[in-house]
């Protein structure tokens, strides 16, 4: 157990302090770090070219200079990336990448070019229609275009061999994780919203191998022991991502504990299966033709909201926790299919609005304990 | 005795109820979290039941400062003690809508006055108590004034601005441009209506519906929002204190 602890505070620490844990794993990998924006990026490109894939996704810190480019209305996690860009924070990064997800993203792309010129930025445009044929073609077609970007960055050619050994290496990643988190929600005490969120989130400051290395062995450390006896509230939550870390101090002050999780952040980047014909390239782009329920990636018949549902049978949590992030357009547009969808399927929801810089938790606590006391 | 405090952004507010689950005093002093507002409410309320401290068995806090008050047994959050406390005191209530200080509130609630769900204003002072406090500033009246005003209105004026800081330049416009005060008052009313039913229609409101907390005071508004809900809504009893009432039949349940 005291094995466990140390692996959950190990990986804790890194979560919460990204610029040392980056600093770290350039260290102590010898390979240089390119950011990856959300909400996908074809990271197996970065790693097989010898460099260290880092996430992206914002921070809390005061906005001085990013109102030149983006307003208040913009996404935080946007606002926060360009500050930290324009104060010298990515001055480490040898290149960004960022996708057009949205209309912040596509804003940005164009933006950090001038914010941020020191350093370059690779822009990676995923198809509207990725479940045509002609989609899935674009798609491999964009994700050889980034490749060549990536290996004229590092100035020689990244090898199939490579390629595919990189694949693998995320492939290990994501099926580890598709295990922790099933595992996890047998201990909430344990591996409680906070440590959960944490845990996932080190992942993006970390070598995908050495951090999917400790995933293995905290899973089964967990598996040793028996199932936690958790009589508070058991949640499944969605959204673009459950931050801030403060407001999941709030989760587990009410004994609420997120069983399953939607976020972008966390398993949406690992809940789908690569398939397994085709070369690396061709499975990671069927690994985005394949997912579903995400508000970013387009679909004819929203699943999303039935597949909350389905959650919250499996995984027997007693409610829904949408945390929306302030102007998400994409995500502000799929609440209210979702909403009526989980309110027909008669599943208790809770809504709550963030951003990177809040600073004041107090109308926050309100609504999580009145929800707490409304289902307890 | 049980006694439940309710302690607001502007407001605290204490009730007492006796060994049989009767309602034996409450009180308000406007003077919210961070003051002596909830000692002074606290000390009221003794007073008034003619008790001394030694006599409470049980205390509950609730509202914006219930986390930070030290002299409870336990906190419950505003929204079930408001259900808990309009349930005691009407039968029949479906919706509770709590307008505050600072923060608006609607509460569906059950047969068996358990909160079904609610939804709160963000962060923002339109369609809350701070939003009239403002308006009277900038029409020069008191804001218990502002109800006699918007009865008298004839011409209906629209205050198309849901941020309280552009409405405020939005009616000093108005006025500046010839519009009746007792028009312009009723148009404050009736976007602070407007704001709330958007919020009803959210939880999905039902009758009987009542009205908690400052602003339910103002009958103009009630009138306002009735109308705009095609729906009743009743004023509840002691409707500042229902919070501080529903706190302490927590603290009843609680403590007995």
């Amino acid at each position: 157990m005291s094995e466990l602890k140390t692996l959950i505070s190990q990986l804790e620490n890194i979560a919460l302090n990204p610029g040392k844990s980056v600093a770290k794993s350039v260290k102590d990998t010898g390979k240089e770090p390119i950011g990856c924006f959300p909400i996908y990026t074809p990271e197996e490109i970065v790693y097989a070219a010898g460099y260290l894939p880092v996430g992206m996704w914002g921070g809390k810190t005061e906005i001085k200079q990013a109102d030149k480019y983006l307003q208040s209305f913009c996404c935080s996690i946007m606002r926060s990336n360009i500050e930290y860009g324009m104060k010298g924070t990515y001055d480490g990064l040898k290149a960004v990448i960022i996708p057009t997800f949205c209309d912040t993203l596509k804003c940005v792309c164009e933006n950090w070019k001038t914010a941020v010129p020191q350093v370059p930025v690779i822009t990676v445009v995923y198809p509207q229609n990725r479940l045509l044929d002609a989609g899935y073609q674009y798609l491999v077609t964009e994700f050889n275009r980034i490749k060549d970007e990536i290996e004229k960055l590092k100035g020689e050619k990244i090898s199939s061999k490579n390629m595919e050994k990189s694949f693998s290496i995320y492939e290990n990643y994501r099926e580890a994780m598709r295990s922790f988190v099933k595992v996890v929600k047998d201990y909430p005490i344990t591996i409680n919203t906070r440590t959960r969120h944490l845990i996932i989130k080190a992942a993006y400051f970390m070598d995908k191998k050495d951090y999917t290395d400790i995933i293995i062995q905290i899973v089964n450390e967990l598996k040793n022991s028996s199932a936690e006896n958790f009589n508070g509230i058991r949640v499944v939550a969605t959204g673009l991502i459950g931050e801030p870390v403060e407001l999941l101090n709030i989760f587990v002050e009410n004994n609420i504990a997120v069983v399953a999780d939607d976020f972008a952040q966390e398993s949406r980047q690992f809940r789908v299966q690569a398939r397994n014909k085709g070369t690396a390239i061709e499975k990671m782009a069927y690994r985005i033709v394949d997912q579903k329920g995400c508000t970013f990636l387009y679909e004819e018949v929203k699943t999303k909201g039935q597949m909350l549902i389905d959650m919250v049978k499996e995984s027997k949590a007693q409610a829904v926790v949408v945390v929306m992030m302030k102007f998400c357009d994409p995500e502000e547009f799929d609440y209210p299919i979702i909403k009526e969808e989980i309110e027909k399927a008669d599943i208790p929801m809770l809504y709550i609005e963030t951003d990177m810089q809040m600073d004041s938790y107090e109308q926050i606590r309100t609504r999580v304990q009145s929800f707490a006391e409304m289902l307890g | 005795m049980y006694l439940g405090i309710d302690i607001g952004s502007s407001s605290s507010k204490a009730a007492l109820i006796n060994e049989n689950k009767e309602l034996v005093a409450t009180d308000l002093i406007n003077m919210g979290t961070g003051t002596k507002g909830p000692d002074e409410t606290i000390s009221n309320v003794l007073r008034l039941a003619k008790i001394s401290r030694e006599n409470i068995a049980f205390t509950v806090a609730t509202g914006y400062g219930r986390v930070t008050f030290s002299g409870a047994d336990s906190q419950i959050t505003e929204i079930s003690c408001h259900a808990k406390g309009v349930s005691f005191m009407m039968k029949g209530v479906r919706t509770i809508i709590d307008i505050g200080g600072q923060d608006a509130k609607v509460i569906k609630v059950g047969n068996d006055g358990k909160v079904k769900n609610f939804v709160m204003n963000e962060k923002c002072a339109a369609g809350t108590g701070r939003f009239l406090e403002v308006m009277a500033r900038v029409l020069g009246c008191k804001i218990d004034e502002l109800s006699d005003l918007a009865d008298k209105s004839t011409t209906d004026i629209s205050i198309s601005s849901v941020c309280t800081v552009f409405a405020e330049s939005e009616v000093i416009s108005r006025l500046a441009s010839g519009a009746a005060i007792e028009d312009v008052a009723r148009g404050a009313h009736l976007s602070i209506a407007k704001r709330i039913v958007g919020m009803c229609s959210r939880v999905g409101y039902e009758p009987v519906i009542a009205m908690t907390g400052g602003v339910a005071l103002n009958s103009n508004i009630v009138k306002v929002l009735s109308n705009e809900l095609e729906s009743s809504v009743i004023t509840a009893p002691h409707t500042q204190a229902a919070g501080a009432i529903g706190a302490a039949l927590f603290a009843y349940e609680k403590g007995i």
